[in-house]
């Protein structure tokens, strides 16, 4: 029998029970969605992250924060740790190193006439900040001075203009009044300054993922950060290194983290972007593996269903083999009938996942605009809000063909026992 | 004279439970093209077992038996496949795949033996046509009366121009009237085609339309007999 009749014939019979090819085809199309709306989303993520990172992370440039990041458990380290000032001299001697600048960072207020907005306050040197971050840490209205008065602020874009409005907190040359509330043994006391906007900064959009400038920040020089939050505790030190080879790179986050005996962390932005795949990847294997499950199911319906369509359909495997059918044509005719399914299945489900991942896609931009315009300044650029589904044609690809995979597969058993029919039992049969 | 048919002493041995049953137990005849044969005998008598066996269904327990030179008892399910190819089937209960139309149903064999799907349709509008069914081609099984159900089943048998006719109780889904008819198309087959006939029957009325008639009795032949 050949290929084309044995499919236009096995589609006759899926056409005949509507209803329970359509329900038996629905199991695929629940199980194919899933995975390419779960798998398009992750990766959909995954690409804007490394977007954001890439962004606001050069990957010539370490970041060094105190304490072990990416601890083993059972290894002690010394959770105490922190690095002040001072320590960045150290970093500054470590080979490869060009510039290594401190970041200073607390909450604080700012207030702006009557309005006022909790922040963290950033203390940083500018002039080795915006040469690491030469893009970004720029002014758009006013200027960044390399050799900043002690009451110079800098400020972010949306700090500048928070509710994107033209409704300005503060312009250029508006004294700010930036407090800090100290707590010293239950006591606590408030210090506060007062700072004059020097700059403004340009829209940077996305996050300070990596220690960048951020829209939000507010930038005060290091000694008046210093004297607010009365420490010379920092954050991190920002690296920028003589190049983004990875061996330059490994070896001066090793001496770096040797230096301060592996109580700090030298996160570099391929390191970074390494977990954050390593991590995303795991989350795709354990959706993309729920969803499997879920064809797994859809793959017993059919195997369920053909072995009663078979039972059925006895007296006309009879009447085929009568008429000069091979057991492979009855083979082949039950086979197609779980190919068909698996196709049509596939499709649909991928359709199908398609406008699901889209439909998630815009809920939760709307939902993390929404939140973004509440919380602060309404950019256009909530964190999560400018996730694409992302479908590659590989993923289209092993979608149909785990679609098409499971049809067949589950069809094997039934298509076989169809085959081996006795022609003289099956015509018998009622 | 073509031998189409050339059975020998064949047996056929069943296991109910422990018991054996000796359904045939040593037929031989042989049937020429062209003849009309009916195959007689009450139930229990062995008419299907060996119906089963001349249709290339099933292999006998021992003996032999030939389909135009082809032995049977030797080949395996591919080869018995293929050879069935070769015997035009007509049922009791007409065995019609019901979503196919007539027209389907009666292309169906050329499909599975892989004829062209032009020259097959060809062939079965051809065979419809000469069955009387020139104007309900396209008509489901459901919607044809009995009588137009097995033209259908005559058509689809000789559709491959087989070796012979194999008619299983024919007319015993039918009104005398219509089962009439049928024989009577049967034997316009056998005169004017030129179509080898075996009729297998417990129908006194059906045997009689043959030119000559077997009768089994307990799995043997007890009678061999030209009537015209």
């Amino acid at each position: 029998m050949k290929v084309r009749d044995t499919l236009s014939y096995s589609f006759s019979a899926i056409r005949l029970r509507k209803l329970r090819s359509g329900l038996t085809t629905l199991g695929i199309v629940i199980g194919i969605a899933a995975i390419v709306a779960l798998l398009s989303f992750t990766q959909g993520f995954q690409v804007s992250i490394t977007n954001q990172l890439e962004e606001g992370f050069a990957t010539n440039t370490l970041i060094v924060v105190p304490g072990n990041l990416f601890q083993i458990p059972g290894q002690t380290t010394n959770n105490d740790f922190t690095l002040y000032v001072n320590d960045t001299n150290a970093i500054r001697t470590v080979d490869g190193v060009v510039i290594a600048t401190p970041v200073m960072s607390n909450y604080g207020t700012v207030q702006s006439g009557d309005r006022s907005l909790d922040l963290t306050i950033r203390g940083i040197n500018y002039t080795e900040y915006s040469a690491i971050y030469s893009s970004t840490f720029v002014a758009e209205l006013g200027d960044i001075s390399s050799n900043p008065t002690n009451t110079s602020v800098v400020i972010g874009h949306s700090i500048y203009d928070p509710w994107n409005n033209g409704t300005l907190f503060a312009e250029v040359g508006d004294t700010l009044t930036i407090s800090h509330t100290i707590r010293d043994n239950g006591a606590t006391h408030q210090n506060t300054i007062n700072v004059t906007v020097v700059g403004v900064l340009g829209e940077i959009g996305g996050t300070s993922i990596g220690g960048g400038p951020s829209d939000t920040g507010v930038y005060l020089t290091i000694d008046t950060a210093t004297s607010l939050f009365e420490s010379s505790e920092i954050s991190s030190v920002v690296v920028q290194l003589v190049s983004d080879d990875s061996t330059v790179i490994d070896n001066a986050s090793s001496d770096i983290e040797a230096l301060f005996d592996g109580d700090v962390t030298a996160i570099s932005s391929t390191s970074v972007l390494a977990i954050v795949d390593t991590l995303l990847g795991t989350v795709g294997l354990l959706l993309g593996g729920i969803a499997a499950i879920s064809l797994l199911v859809a793959g017993i319906g059919i195997m369920n269903i053909m072995i009663v369509s078979l039972m059925e359909r006895t007296r006309e495997i009879g009447i085929l083999k009568a008429l000069g059918a091979k057991n492979r044509s009855v083979l082949g005719i039950f086979l197609s009938e779980a190919l068909l399914i698996g196709i049509l299945g596939g499709a649909i489900g991928i359709a199908a996942g398609m406008l699901i991942a889209n439909i998630i896609s815009g809920a939760m931009g709307g939902g993390f605009g929404l939140m973004g315009s509440g919380g602060f300044g309404g950019s256009s650029s909530g964190f999560l809000g400018t996730i694409t589904p992302v479908l590659t044609p590989s993923l289209l690809f092993w979608a149909m063909f785990y679609g098409v995979f499971v049809s067949v597969l589950f069809g094997l058993y039934p298509a076989w026992r169809a085959s081996k029919l006795d022609p003289v039992e099956a015509l018998r049969k009622e | 004279m073509t031998t189409v048919l050339d059975v020998s002493d064949l047996k056929k041995t069943y296991q109910m439970g422990s018991v054996p049953v000796h359904a045939l137990r040593g037929v031989s005849f042989q049937v020429e093209a062209g003849e009309f044969v009916s195959v007689l005998g009450p139930s229990g008598s062995g008419k299907s077992t060996l119906l089963n066996m001349i249709g290339a269904l099933d292999r006998p327990t021992s003996g032999t038996i030939s389909i135009k030179g082809t032995e049977v008892s030797t080949l395996n399910d591919n080869r018995l496949a293929d050879l069935r190819q070769r015997v035009g089937f007509v049922f009791q209960f007409f065995n019609l795949i019901s979503r196919l139309d007539a027209i389907g149903n009666v292309e169906l064999p050329l499909a599975i033996a892989g004829v062209p799907s032009q020259e097959r349709r060809n062939k079965a509008e051809e065979m419809l046509v000469k069955v009387g069914l020139g104007d309900r081609m396209h008509h489901k099984p459901s919607e044809l009366s009995g009588g137009e159900r097995q033209r259908v089943a005559v058509a689809r048998a000789l559709v491959t121009d087989p070796s012979f006719l194999l008619m299983d109780e024919p007319t015993g889904n039918l009104d005398s009237t219509t089962a009439a008819e049928i024989m009577n198309l049967v034997e316009v087959v056998n005169r004017e085609l030129g179509m080898t006939v075996i009729v297998v029957t417990h129908d006194h009325d059906v045997g009689q339309r043959a030119k000559r008639s077997i009768h089994l009795l307990d799995g043997q032949i007890a009678s061999d007999e030209v009537i015209k």
